[in-house]
């Protein structure tokens, strides 16, 4: 696996959608989804539709008794793409928390308090 | 440019995220009396067996048990919205408490044997309920190995 931006999961959203499905659950209902990420009905169709159309994730609909339960579950090619893309923001994080000690032993550049944030070489790619 | 703090702060909202989706791994009490109920069924089959009145089988029984499992795991599925492949292969953390269910199993159920034969039905009854207890006790460890799966992501994050 290599650890690299995907622009189609790195909006918050699908982020949080992709990530919550690779976490280890096999299928993940349509509301547990959605309660977990925090985010409305709509958006969760809406943000899941751009996913399944990418092949990121299958889709399951069924019922129980006369209401509509959806399921979710990521695909192969998704779990590498999730996989390789949190892989990616966890260089990101790991550069960032980096750069902030580097300079917070009191070292200040030019202008005024902000500490300087040392932007891992991947980011110049995107 | 993109804004860096916004992105590392991802893996943070994210980790907060797959601590709400495995709080859910938490099932209901029917879920438990019903496990219970065929654990207790499966460690009281060689008792059963042997003291059953004869016309009697004990394989409509253990059908009726394998079809009242499928119907809990199918209905832990829809309380929960979550659905978990088997904890052996995907669940590293629950895979202790899953070899540990099967030792108690084995050992459980070979020991009913030895007393039966020994005629100690008091004995065999009290390593039954025994059996049962560590039984549900493992299943709790595996349930929160599965959970603490959850909320690392399951070693993609």
């Amino acid at each position: 696996m290599t650890a690299k931006l995907d622009p189609l999961i790195h909006p918050i959203t699908r982020l949080s959608i992709c990530g919550l499905l690779a976490a280890g659950a096999d299928w993940v209902e349509f509301a547990a989804l959605r309660d977990a990420a925090g985010i409305s009905d709509s958006v969760l169709s809406k943000h899941s539709r751009v996913l399944e159309d990418a092949g990121y994730v299958e889709v399951r609909k069924g019922a129980i008794g006369r209401r509509p339960r959806t399921w979710f579950r990521l695909t192969a090619p998704g779990r590498l793409a999730v996989e390789g893309h949190l892989a990616w923001l966890a260089q990101l994080e790991e550069a960032v928390s980096g750069g902030l000690r580097e300079v917070q032993p009191g070292a200040r550049h030019g202008d005024g308090d902000q500490p300087r944030r040392l932007l891992p070489p991947l980011l110049g790619s995107s | 440019m993109r804004d860096v703090a916004q992105d590392s702060a991802a893996l943070e909202r994210l980790r907060v995220q797959r601590s709400r989706l495995a709080d859910r791994m938490r099932p209901p009490w029917w879920w438990w009396s019903g496990v219970a109920t065929l654990w207790a069924l499966a460690f009281a089959c060689p008792v059963g067996s042997r003291f059953l009145p004869q016309g009697y089988r004990i394989w409509p029984i253990l059908a009726a048990g394998v079809a009242v499992a499928l119907l809990l795991q199918s209905g832990l599925a829809r309380a929960t919205g979550i659905t978990v492949a088997s904890p052996m292969s995907r669940h590293p953390s629950g895979r202790p408490a899953a070899t540990a269910m099967i030792v108690v199993s084995v050992a459980a159920l070979v020991t009913e044997a030895v007393l039966i034969d020994r005629r100690l039905i008091a004995a065999t009854i009290v390593v039954a309920g025994l059996a049962v207890v560590a039984e549900i006790a493992a299943q709790q460890a595996q349930l929160r190995g599965i959970r603490q799966d959850l909320r690392a992501g399951g070693g993609a994050a």
